[in-house]
């Protein structure tokens, strides 16, 4: 089965639509990755992750156009349906993860805090906030896709349905926002970063969490298969320099750029290669979300680049000027 | 002094170098207008089809997904499997590279080049060959092809000939190991602009090369006139003005030319800042595509033919591409060095498909009861041809033209070897090395007309008049 992947994309090829930098706009960027939808085979098509020479973001050009994004984005997308029992144990683990993390994360807020999560999927984080967090506070999530949004109310929790820029939410009211996994997705960081902003209070602060272009796993695999690459749906993807570039375009304040661990964009890095070139299903398999032993290994191995500070995940805490 | 800010930017040539040209100019803010000399649009980048179901490019042409993806026609290539090159040498194929280091005496010279060392570096292809791959591999096989694909001794040519032939042959072989892994043609050779691993392979468009620009130029509306040759590019003082089209006199901002670059100086009225470049010379090249029963007739894709043959190159692109004849038919392509008015030029086409088909005997047994017919290709400019004596005027022309605003791109703009995706690269590199140059330019008028208005109205620059214009999006 080898080279099956150019030869049997599934369907038409997509509409596609040219773009530059998110930050700077500059359209002269550096072909770095050529690949293609290892992970759900939406569309025949190949593309490109282009860097910008000056602010070293990469960006997807040409990209799926806006009109793509059902197809791109299919019904088993893993985002719409993470729930409990189809991904047993690693699910506890991460979740206990996540919580801690999140709860420093929020730090100290006033008992009535209120919390927004910008690109909230299923609500997994708001979740585990409501579980591990204070009762008083209040938590909603934003989610432009109607499926995700609809999981997370199943769950009970309160979630707009719409994109940030447009829904109208209520000015200068949050305590604490978060983008988790959200801005590589977006179409216009910047325009979704001036919005978050404007809903947060003055001095209150944004969490950004996101592919890491800074790491090892991003090197060895950056030509074709690394998993932080997600082709076609990852439209920007950050390091340390571009994700503080951002902010400083969008009137954030920095408060501080770090890294964490993550076992994913190893494992998918893995598992797209060997995708890709013909191994047997029985081995791909064992390199996904739901597979115990490879996420383990890996968040070892990452936990050690973390400690040299690349780590596979940025986290990003901003702040609106007071 | 008037400012020209808002006027377009002319195009000559829509071939994929001003094509990629015209879309980066438009994409970044500047309006555009591309003029064709011919009917068509692609240039030496077009496809031909014929009636009994065969497709043509101009000569052979094999391109990358990473091309392919970047001008987002990805969607419409096939994965092309398989690519190879090989030498057909004293009536035998011998591999490239493996073959040929199997073979003592090649061995033993090209040792013997690598331990001693000469001072300084070749000025010539002649020495930058008997350098890297010793004096018997040199003079049996990569002088003499280079010499029948030029048309120059090897010893007048530039050592820059060889820039363009993948040198390092552990990477080579690494690449070609790869490639027979994973059952697709790595691309070797094809680009050099941008790094060469084993995620960038050969894609091919369904309906053959012209797919590329027929895509850029799908995202230039009403911008491109063809049948509309560029008669004369007009320069005052060292600037471009205008262009005149079908007689007419029509101003610009800047020009971007795709054509020869011994032609540019014969259009450009008001500057002789080119003329060196009247005596550059291109190869002209007579390609006869035969059309024959069968499939897999050669060894290889590429077979390089260093002696013995009128032409220098084989190429069956149905090994790579199958569905550019059909099912049980192929086409061997011969390329035929020539001289304008030489005796292949000269020769009729029939003649010419005889005449190919009369040499492969040799090579392709029973070649004449496979025989179908031929379609053959004459283009006067196909190769620049890279003399020594050439190099230092050659290498200024990556930096600029010496006329404001002029841009000289492309493959024959820049003579230079480059296929496709290096022309797109080199092109879009070399568009915004102007655009730079623009918004610096506005940001020096815009800080002085702050000091002129500081200073007063009387003394105000009259440079300044307008120094804002749309620019893109931040
Ligand atoms: C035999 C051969 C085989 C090749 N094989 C490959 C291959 O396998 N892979 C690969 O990637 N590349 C290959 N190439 C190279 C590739 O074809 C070229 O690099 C590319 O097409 C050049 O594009 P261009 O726009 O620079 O020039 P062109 O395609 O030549 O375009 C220039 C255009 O300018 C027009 N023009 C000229 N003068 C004027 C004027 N005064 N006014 C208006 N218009 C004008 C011409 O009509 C033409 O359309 C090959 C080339 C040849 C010759
Ligand atoms: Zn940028």
């Amino acid at each position: 089965m080898a080279g099956v992947a150019v030869d049997t994309g599934s369907g038409e090829r997509l509409l596609l639509e040219h773009v530059g930098c998110p930050i700077c706009g500059r359209t002269d960027g550096e072909p770095i990755g050529v690949g293609e939808d290892f992970e759900y085979r939406t569309a025949p098509d190949t593309f490109l992750a282009m860097r910008c020479r000056d602010c070293t973001v990469l960006y997807l050009d040409p990209r799926p156009a806006p009109d793509e994004m059902g197809r791109i984005y299919p019904d088993e997308y893993h985002a719409f349906d993470f729930t409990e029992s189809e991904f047993g144990v690693i699910h506890k683990v991460r979740s206990r993860l996540e919580a801690r993390r999140l709860l420093k994360c929020i730090g100290d807020v006033p008992p009535d805090a209120r919390v927004i999560d910008v690109g909230c999927g299923d609500g997994f984080h708001l979740d585990l906030l409501r579980r591990y967090g204070r009762s008083t506070w209040s938590l909603e999530g934003v989610d432009l896709d109607p499926r995700a949004a609809a999981a997370a109310r199943r769950r009970g929790l309160t979630v707009h349905e719409g994109t940030v820029e447009a829904l109208g939410l209520p000015e200068a009211a949050y305590d604490v926002a978060f983008m988790i996994q959200t801005i590589e997705h977006v179409a216009d960081p910047a325009t979704v970063l001036r919005a978050v902003s404007r809903l947060l209070k003055p001095g209150g602060r944004l969490i950004v969490v996101t592919d890491n272009t800074g790491s090892p796993d991003f090197r060895v695999f950056r030509r074709r298969h690394w998993g932080g690459y997600h082709f076609p749906r990852h439209f920007s993807l950050f390091n340390d320099r571009s994700i503080r570039k951002l902010a400083g375009r969008t009137g954030l304040e920095v408060v501080g750029v770090e890294t964490i661990v993550s076992p994913v964009n190893w494992v998918y890095s893995i598992r797209n290669l060997l995708d890709d070139y013909g191994a047997p299903e029985g081995l791909v398999s064992h390199f996904t979300l739901s597979s115990p032993a490879a996420l383990s290994v890996f968040t070892v191995f990452d936990t050690a680049f973390t400690m040299a500070g690349k780590g596979a995940l940025i986290r990003a805490e901003l702040r609106r000027p007071a | 002094m008037s400012t020209n800010d808002d006027l377009p930017v002319a195009v000559l040539g829509a071939g994929i170098a001003g094509l990629v040209a015209a879309l980066e100019l438009q994409r970044n803010g500047y309006p555009v207008r591309v003029f064709e000399a011919a009917p068509v649009i692609a240039g030496l980048g077009g496809t031909h089809h014929d009636d009994d179901g065969f497709t043509y490019d101009m000569g052979a042409h094999f391109i990358t997904n990473r091309l392919a993806a970047a001008i987002g026609v990805s969607g419409e290539c096939r994965l092309v499997h398989r690519y190879g090159e090989t030498v057909h040498l004293d009536g035998r194929y011998v591999d490239y590279p493996n073959g040929l280091l199997k073979q003592p005496r090649f061995v033993a010279s090209a040792l013997k080049a690598r331990v001693s060392t000469p001072e300084g570096d070749p000025t010539t292809a002649a020495g930058r060959f008997r350098r890297d791959y010793g004096t018997a591999l040199a003079d049996t096989v990569a002088l003499p092809l280079v010499e029948a694909w030029s048309g120059a001794p090897a010893d007048e040519l530039a050592a820059s000939v060889a820039d363009k032939i993948p040198t390092s042959i552990a990477h080579t072989m690494l690449l070609n190991a790869l490639a027979r892994a994973t059952n697709r043609a790595i691309s070797v050779g094809y680009c050099w602009a941008q790094p060469m691993t084993a995620s960038v392979f050969h894609v091919y468009p369904e309906h053959g090369v012209a797919t590329l620009c027929e895509r850029i130029a799908e995202q230039l509306p009403g911008v491109i006139q063809v049948s509309s040759p560029v008669q004369a590019v007009i320069v005052h003082d060292g600037q471009v003005q205008a262009v005149r089209v079908h007689d007419e006199e029509i101003p610009v901002r800047a020009v971007v030319s795709t054509a020869p670059i011994n032609v540019l100086p014969r259009l450009v009225e008001g500057s002789d800042r080119l003329d060196r470049y009247r005596r550059f010379r291109y190869r002209p090249m007579v390609l006869v595509n035969l059309k024959l029963r069968g499939r897999n007739l050669l060894s290889d894709v590429v077979v390089w033919l260093p002696t013995g043959f009128p032409f220098f190159r084989l190429t069956e692109a149905t090994q790579s591409m199958p569905w550019l004849a059909p099912e049980d038919k192929t086409m061997v392509l011969c390329d035929i060095g020539a001289e304008v008015g030489d005796e292949h030029w000269t020769m009729d086409d029939d003649a010419l498909g005889e005449y190919c088909v009369d040499h492969l005997e040799g090579i392709i047994p029973g070649v004449r009861e496979r025989y179908l017919g031929c379609r053959v290709v004459r283009t006067p400019i196909a190769y620049p041809v890279y003399l020594a004596e050439y190099e230092e005027d050659r290498l200024a022309l990556k930096e600029s033209t010496g006329i404001d605003g002029l841009l000289s791109v492309g493959r024959h703009g820049e003579f230079s070897h480059n296929l496709m995706e290096d022309v797109y690269w080199t092109t879009i590199d070399r568009v915004h090395r102007w655009i730079a140059d623009q918004k610096a330019g506005e940001l020096l008028a815009i800080e002085a007309e702050e000091r002129a208005a500081a200073v007063g109205d009387d003394e105000a620059n009259p440079v300044v008049a307008s120094g804002t214009r749309d620019m893109p999006r931040a």
